[in-house]
């Protein structure tokens, strides 16, 4: 009985075992559970590593929506918002426009802001204003040297300061320091433009954004051979030595909302009755108080700065009038600006000169997405509409050239079939070597045909930061060729294609979009096939006169005459004489009948700096006096110049002592249409092999590109995604836990009934 | 007779964490994804990024469907590892489904995208965008590839979509392969040119005269 008594209460401490065995493992399960849920509220990543004092360095999980992050090495800061207001007045023939910029400082600490942006290439800028609350500092002309040291100084003294330099006539920047924490401050500049005339159009261009430059590597020495056949030259080692002023960060638009957003208002007045108005990259709004003006806005209220603005007008009257005389009288002298455009002459019956034409495609990078679209479309159109007693040639570059034929062929069927396939398949990548495909096109044998019109015809956004070897090179080989710029895309480089054609004795023709393409190749084709103006010259009788442009360029069909001048006193008549094709022309303008302008004087100082610069590239004046000419009248007409910054500082200094200041670049967006990858592929190498991505570590990568720093975007084997590491633990963790609780239950088991048979 | 006792507490504990931490991966998928449906409803109707929880740094881009097997999960901007725990991500770089391009979301293979084995040629695959537009896709191919040797180029011509997990399905620890299913856009969107438009006509056709 004892054993079974033994059995019998053996056998409820089994059951009381097991009892507290299954209550065990109820616990267990429960803990289990809560541990799992307790885990979603614990952060475990490792917290962000230690970063540099006065550095306000975030989590991205403490962005708040809207910010602006850049990623860096050892983290994320927020940049410096910026928002842009532009409001431009048409007056007549001259334009005068107020670009307000609004720093706004989103983080705690003191920071000076940097801001690289476009202006139009012929653009006079005068005036700097620095709004602070309501205090408003204005700006003063300085020489260059000068005005950079006093805003040091200034930033120094924790005193705020603006100040406003040309990189390029197209690119300026603007610098702001001592900006407070969360606090906002206005950076105003204004400058003074004349209005575009082509045949029946008038047009004004805003430009929005810098495009990224391809800027040639320092290793290439370039050689400048003196245009005197001398056999002797100078080597320059650095093509752009600035790289570093005009290479801001660009924003990848697949990971970042687009940036500065802008507001556009344009008072026209354009002095006769308006007939049409269009904008052609942006959607408006225009309002029509009477007439002769229109109030024109843009329909979103706020677009990011990515394409620039255009906007044309044509006069409600068939023809718009062929001659403009405004006049005004500035100190002691008087200033004139006169646009006169000759008549059409149609060609005689006679068939036209045949011509050699070369046409030069750009298919660098920066050419990926649309603007490759709209080169291919113009070129193709050009192809086509090449009389069969024409010649030509067709080079594509990037950072390598490849000519089609090896040397000009007839336009015939067949060779024409050939160049349109060869331009057909062109894909845009690469980086933009310019300076060999200009020579290349420029390349004229000495016992080439003489009696045929050699033309070279140049597709390209321009965005190169070696414009000066360009233009070098132009000067140089231009021979008998004349060279017709066509800028592509939203933001091409303007400057670059005006200063081009004028050294290379073309036009400039721009294409922003696919729908302009026929238009505007139909009307440089109508330029190309007719003759120019040629040996243009101007007489003022009844006053001395200091004429700008000197010497004046042949004029193409639809183009009109814009003359500037200085006057001693406004008496007398103009008188311009030239030839169209073999007929003589002649005009005579009196003095007496010209209306009251604003700016002229501007214009012409402006015009007149520009003149000395090109005489510098032709090297028909020295370097020297040259720069003398420029800021004589850089200070006198309170012009901003390659030689001349404005600088404003508020004298009160704001930034306390000890207080360290942060430098924030402010980031631009891709130009519209523009192909990221495509671009900054050509600066892409893995920068270490590719690994997989774990998924308990955050890499710090930089998600903005920043040409200046030159590094590069991280991917996989030729380009392909690279595929993130997707498979966790879990399974791995479950079955091993799950073995392991296994086991233990097996040894509590197995340990208890062990005891039990004695 | 203690040292088993206290043997079996360790190994029972050790077991428990294990356990646990396997636990808590699937918990924390199962519960993001319950947050995330809400902020994913919420960004179609706000139009702005909106955060699931507070210290998240992702937010959702979109919904993931497979209506064959009754599958789903939203979408989360990126693919890092914090991402990924909670959801599948979109990757870098890729475009957006419904633009033109190859989109590509990639997602753990025993969570979010254990449905993706079941996936046979021919399924359709519902996207929809926090936006709030939808875009079906069809799938027709699937691969094993390397991870940095997909051949996927992000930038065809083509309306394209990629999902993809950790191959092989079964194993227990990470490897270098991934299972890549690709589908096509079923019907293409109508007269959309690549860059971005303010409502312009489509662009003319370009004709050789001759």
């Amino acid at each position: 009985m004892i054993i079974c008594n033994e059995i019998e209460r053996s056998g409820r401490s089994v059951q009381r075992h097991l009892a507290r065995l299954l209550l065990f493992f109820l616990m267990e399960g429960i803990a289990a559970l809560l541990v799992a849920f307790a885990a979603l509220f614990v952060n475990l990543e490792p917290a962000w590593s230690a970063q540099s004092p006065g550095t306000a360095v975030i989590g991205t999980g403490d962005a708040r929506s809207g910010s602006l992050l850049l990623k860096t090495g050892d983290g994320t800061t927020e940049a410096t918002r910026l928002g842009i207001d532009v409001d431009v007045t048409v007056s007549g023939p001259t334009i005068r426009a107020r670009i307000t910029q609004i720093f706004r400082n989103q983080t705690p600490n003191w920071v000076e802001a940097a801001y690289v942006y476009p202006l139009p290439a012929g653009s006079a800028v005068d005036s700097l204003k620095m709004i602070v609350g309501d205090r408003v500092v204005v700006g003063e002309i300085k020489e260059r040297r000068q005005a950079r040291v006093i805003y040091e100084q200034a930033r120094q003294n924790g005193q705020k300061a603006a100040l406003t330099e040309q990189q390029r006539p197209n690119i300026f920047t603007n610098a702001l320091a001592n900006i407070g924490p969360r606090e906002t401050v206005l950076v105003q500049i204004e400058y003074q433009e004349a209005v575009a005339q082509t045949g029946n159009e008038f047009s004004l261009r805003v430009p929005m954004v810098v495009g990224p430059r391809y800027n040639p590597a320092p290793v290439v020495q370039s050689v400048d051979f003196r245009a005197d056949g001398s056999g002797w030259g100078s080597t320059s080692s650095d093509p752009v030595p600035d790289r570093d002023r005009i290479s801001p960060p660009v924003l990848d638009p697949a990971q970042n909302a687009a940036v500065n957003p802008t507001r556009i208002t344009v008072h026209l007045q354009a002095g006769f009755p308006i007939g049409e108005v269009k904008s052609h990259h942006h959607e408006v709004t225009i309002e029509s108080p009477d007439p002769a003006t229109r109030i024109i806005r843009l329909a979103d209220g706020v677009v990011p700065a990515d394409r620039d603005f255009e906007l044309t007008w044509k006069p409600l009257a068939e023809k718009a009038p062929s001659v403009g005389l405004f006049r005004e009288h500035v100190g002691d002298a008087d200033y004139i600006l006169a646009f006169v455009t000759p008549p059409a002459v149609e060609q005689a019956a006679q068939k036209p000169l045949p011509r050699e034409v070369i046409f030069v495609i750009d298919n660098s990078g920066s050419m990926g997405g649309t603007s490759i679209t709209q080169a291919k479309a113009s070129l193709i159109y050009a192809l086509g509409h090449l009389q069969p007693s024409d010649r030509f040639n067709v080079i594509r570059f990037d950072h390598t050239l490849s000519v089609l034929f090896p040397s000009a062929v007839p336009a015939d069927a067949e060779h024409l079939g050939t160049a349109t396939s060869f331009v057909a398949e062109l894909q845009a990548a690469g980086g933009t070597e310019m300076v060999p495909a200009m020579r290349a096109a420029l390349n004229d044998p000495p016992d080439a045909d003489n009696h045929y019109v050699r033309q070279v015809v140049f597709l390209t956004d321009g965005e190169i930061g070696n414009e000066q070897q360009l233009f070098d090179t132009i000067a140089a080989m231009r021979g008998r060729s004349r060279v017709f710029m066509v800028g592509i895309g939203s933001a091409p480089n303007t400057f670059l294609m005006t200063r081009a054609a004028e050294l290379g004795r073309g036009t400039f023709t721009h294409i922003g979009s696919v729908e302009q393409v026929e238009e505007r190749m139909r009307g440089l084709f109508a330029k190309l096939e007719n003759p120019a103006v040629t040996g243009l010259s101007v007489t003022f009788s009844g006053a001395s006169a200091d004429l700008t442009p000197s010497p004046i360029p042949d004029l193409y069909r639809d183009e009109p005459l814009v003359l500037a001048a200085k006057l001693d006193r406004a008496a007398g008549s103009v008188e311009i004489k030239g030839r169209i094709g073999d007929r003589p022309w002649m005009v005579t303008l009196k003095v007496a009948n010209a209306a009251e302008g604003k700016g002229l004087s501007k214009l012409w100082a402006r015009r007149k700096i520009a003149d000395a610069e090109i005489g510098r590239t032709l090297r028909q004046t020295a370097p020297e006096e040259a720069d003398r000419t420029i800021l004589a009248l850089a200070l006198e007409h309170q012009l901003v110049t390659r030689l001349t910054s404005l600088v404003a500082v508020d004298q009160t200094p704001s930034r306390p002592a000890g207080e360290a200041l942060k430098f924030s670049q402010l980031p631009i967006n891709l130009p519209a249409g523009w192909d990221y990858a495509k671009l900054f592929g050509e600066h892409t190498q893995p920068m270490s092999p590719p690994t997989e991505r774990r998924a308990e570590t955050g890499e710090a990568r930089a998600q903005l590109v920043a040409a200046t720093r030159g590094l590069p975007v991280v991917t996989g084997a030729a380009g392909t995604v690279t595929l993130p590491k997707t498979a966790t633990d879990a399974k791995l963790k479950v079955m091993a836990g799950g073995m392991l609780l296994l086991l233990s239950l097996m040894m509590l088991v197995f340990n208890r009934f062990q005891i039990f048979p004695r | 007779m203690h040292r088993p006792v206290i043997l079996v507490r360790v190994l029972a504990l050790v077991g428990l964490l294990l356990f646990g931490q396997g636990a808590y991966i699937h918990a924390k998928a199962l519960l993001a994804q319950i947050l995330l449906e809400r902020a994913f409803a919420q960004a179609i109707s706000s139009d702005r990024h909106t955060k699931p929880w507070s210290w998240a740094d992702t937010w959702p881009v979109g919904r993931i469907e497979v209506p064959r097997l009754h599958a789903s999960a939203i979408v989360l901007a990126g693919s890092s590892g914090q991402a990924l725990a909670f959801g599948p991500g979109h990757v870098e770089l890729t475009p957006d489904a419904g633009e033109r391009g190859v989109a590509v979301y990639a997602a753990h293979r025993d969570t979010h995208f254990r449905f993706l084995r079941d996936v046979a040629i021919g399924d359709e695959i519902l996207i929809t965008r926090s936006d709030g537009k939808a875009f079906r896709y069809r799938a027709d191919r699937t691969a094993v590839v390397r991870f940095d040797a997909s051949g996927i180029d992000p930038l065809t011509e083509g309306y394209e979509l990629v999902l993809s997990t950790c191959w092989p399905f079964d194993a227990v620890t990470p490897g270098p392969e991934r299972y890549i299913l690709h589908a096509t856009m079923m019907e293409l969107p109508a007269a959309r040119e690549a860059a971005p438009q303010l409502n312009r006509p489509s662009a003319p056709r370009m004709a050789i005269t001759r």
